[in-house]
């Protein structure tokens, strides 16, 4: 028995209208890229809008009369589209990035340079054999991954140290298989989503 | 000073180095001070999220009134339209993304179109295995071995066969992961850290743009 | 042309009509394959079950339509075990979508009708706040001069769980999912290094690889590896749902997978290898 609801029959639609890309391109396609392009910037939009009110208008209702600054910040992002006052968009920029840069640069070296360093140079001798294999690979792979990265000293990719980088790049390679391996697992989990969809909310076969 | 580019660099070093301070030094009038930059911060990227929208309206915009490239202005028209429909539907009703109408638009549109753009690269990557996941070399032959690995124990019937697929997986996202993308993890921290002292220092002004 | 060269340029179209039928097949005939559960799923469900009940858990649903798919069961799944322990769930956003996804998974939760929660006393959704780790560092820096009402506008003095929430200080842990990087590393560097909170993470499989080093070095104590983790998840709770359902397609799709692979690989070689010979 097939849904009657209209709208799941817009949504599945729309799912083999994007889906039909994987055959070939076709105006449906298009249609639907289009479609969702248009969606998605008036989502943005939407939630824009709310995000002002409920983070910004609300401090001003209350009377912190400050947020005005906010708001003429905000204003002067748009200046970006005007030929000759292009410039003033520069400083709310400057803001964003100098927050942006700020609140991740203070924490990411704690949390990827002193907390991985300090992982890699615990005690390489574990509980069991098979542990301390593993602790020996870990702490080899993470020196000589690193060591590939190095491209302020030439010899070391080519002199008698050479080997430390290759081995790097083959522990590299080895991880990158794990990765694409993922991807796939990934990428099918997402797609089937939308069969389950299909065969169930539209179709009511499954 | 120039106003255009010097004090632009200057508000971005001001405010980041806040944020740094009140990291490092947790004292209360840089704490208070930073709690206002974030709160400001937020609400910047509230009007930062139209800036999209607005380009689009003008790329689209000629597009429709030049009607070059064939039928496509047809595209841009209703890119637009969708656009302005889904902008009038969540503000009209003073309920935004939480009206019922919103809701049903976007679960008949949004919702189908966004998962499945995203995901149907699976199509690609299963076509693309068969294509380019091939042991030409030693090295090709690293990667491939990882790989046919991870899928077999990411596969359930694999392991409902057999369970060692699946701990033979789990062992190389133990050691083998672990080892090289901590390493990678600490090359990216090291370059993400100098490129934000980099920015902060007034050395890389690509974000002021190019005019 | 050979037929090791034949099989080496099977058309696409080919490739993807068979796809589609390694996804139809096992959603219309389920094999309910066993479930191995993962360490990094084990973790995240552990450290749910040793938070003492009443505890306070920031939830950040960071994912959209896109990663709803792999990400959604999980969620779903995590917030039955978190009612179940009658743990108090404060909620927040920081993809764009998020406050989209919000209804789908509570439709699936139901925490009145199942656990007999309320909103508000139990849990509180505050909606999409942007700027990711600006948004992380306002809610754990000082929640309520930033928020000032829920995502429906009730104001936060109405809220009784709000009360007595200020910041990181008042969080037992904080947990999300996310299909964005800048998010996952996000809340490592605002949760765990700013103020040492405990954290779950979960993730795209695609992208955990390069967020397990967290998970290692005992930043992230629970990692959800996109649908692998929320099937997991859905067995360790006992809450099955669309991610088991989606085992059996992850089964046919992937052996389907393989195959291809072994057919590019051996007919690569045994053109190679006749194109040797030949010369």
């Amino acid at each position: 028995m097939v849904s009657t609801d209209a709208q799941i029959w817009i949504a599945a639609f729309f799912t083999i209208a994007a889906t039909s890309y994987a055959f070939r391109d076709n105006v449906v396609f298009k249609f639907a890229e289009n479609t969702f392009i248009g969606v998605a910037a008036g989502h943005a939009i939407v939630m824009g809008i709310k995000n002002i009110r409920d983070y910004g208008w609300n401090h001003l209702a209350q009377g912190e009369m400050i947020y005005i600054v906010v708001f003429i910040l905000g204003i002067l992002l748009y200046a970006r589209f005007h030929d000759k006052y292009y410039w003033l968009y520069r400083y709310p920029i400057a803001f964003l990035v100098g927050n942006g840069v700020g609140i991740s640069i203070r924490a990411a070296i704690h949390s990827d340079f002193v907390k991985q360093i300090a992982q890699t140079t615990s005690p390489l001798i574990a509980a069991d054999a098979f542990g301390t294999i593993n602790n020996i690979i870990t702490f080899v792979g993470v020196i000589t991954a690193l060591s590939h990265f190095i491209f302020t000293r030439e010899d070391i990719h080519t002199g008698t140290l050479g080997w430390i980088p290759r081995v790097g790049r083959w522990m590299m390679l080895l991880a990158f298989g794990a990765s694409f391996g993922n991807t796939i697992m990934s990428r099918f989990g997402m797609y089937q989503g939308r069969i389950i969809f299909l065969l169930r909310d539209w179709l009511q076969i499954v | 000073m120039d106003y255009k580019r010097d004090l632009p660099l200057a508000i971005t070093f001001i405010v980041g180095i806040i944020a740094v301070l009140d990291y490092y030094t947790g004292v209360q009038a840089i704490t208070d001070t930073f709690t206002i930059i974030k709160n400001w911060g937020v609400v910047l990227q509230g009007f930062a999220l139209g800036l999209g929208a607005v380009n689009l309206f003008r790329v689209h915009g000629r597009r429709i009134s030049q009607r070059r490239e064939g039928s496509d202005w047809l595209f841009s028209g209703w890119l637009l339209l969708m656009l302005t429909v889904f902008v009038v539907v969540g503000l009209s009703t003073g309920q935004y993304d939480q009206g019922p109408t919103y809701s049903w638009l976007y679960n008949a549109i949004y919702l189908p179109l966004g998962s499945t753009m995203y995901s149907s690269l699976a199509f690609y990557m299963a076509y693309g295995a068969y294509k380019v996941l091939r042991a030409r070399n030693f090295e090709a032959g690293l990667l491939f071995i990882t790989a046919i690995l991870v899928i077999l124990g990411n596969t359930p019937v694999f392991p409902a066969i057999y369970p060692g697929f699946f701990h033979m997986r789990e062992w190389i996202f133990g050691p083998i992961v672990s080892g090289a993308y901590r390493g990678v993890r600490i090359g990216i921290g090291i370059g993400a850290v100098i490129l934000g002292i980099r920015t902060l220092l007034g050395m890389e002004t690509g974000y002021l743009g190019r005019r | 042309m050979s037929v090791w060269e034949k099989l080496t340029a099977v058309p696409r179209e080919v490739v993807m009509t068979l796809v589609v039928l390694a996804m139809i097949i096992p959603a219309i005939r389920p094999l309910g394959l066993p479930i191995l559960t993962g360490d990094m799923s084990r973790a995240w469900y552990n450290t749910v079950e040793q938070l003492p009940e009443g505890s306070v858990v920031l939830f950040d649903i960071g994912y959209g339509s896109g990663g709803y798919p792999s990400l959604g069961p999980g969620n779903i799944a995590a917030f039955h075990q978190m009612f179940e322990k009658n743990l108090k769930l404060v909620i927040m956003a920081t993809a764009l979508e998020g406050t989209m996804m919000y209804p789908l998974i509570m439709e699936e939760v139901k925490p009145e009708e199942n656990y007999g929660a309320v909103y508000g006393e139990d849990y509180v959704f505050l909606g999409y706040i942007a700027g990711e780790q600006t948004a992380m560092a306002g809610v754990l820096g000082d929640l309520k001069s930033l928020v000032s009402t829920d995502y429906q506008g009730t104001p936060i003095s109405q809220l009784p769980l709000l009360e007595n929430i200020n910041g990181a200080d008042d969080f037992a842990l904080v947990a999300y999912l996310t299909t964005a990087g800048g998010v996952a590393e996000g809340w490592v560097y605002q949760a765990y290094s700013q103020y040492n909170k405990p954290l779950l993470g979960g993730c795209l499989s695609m992208m955990t690889t390069s967020i397990k080093p967290y998970y290692d070095s005992g930043q992230l104590l629970g990692l959800m590896d996109g649908i692998k983790g929320a099937a997991d998840l859905e067995f360790l709770t006992g809450h099955p749902g669309d991610a088991i359902v989606s085992s059996d397609i992850l089964s046919f799709t992937q052996t389907l997978v393989l195959v291809f692979i072994a057919i590019g690989n051996i007919s690569f070689w045994m053109t190679r290898k006749t194109k040797e010979e030949e010369s």
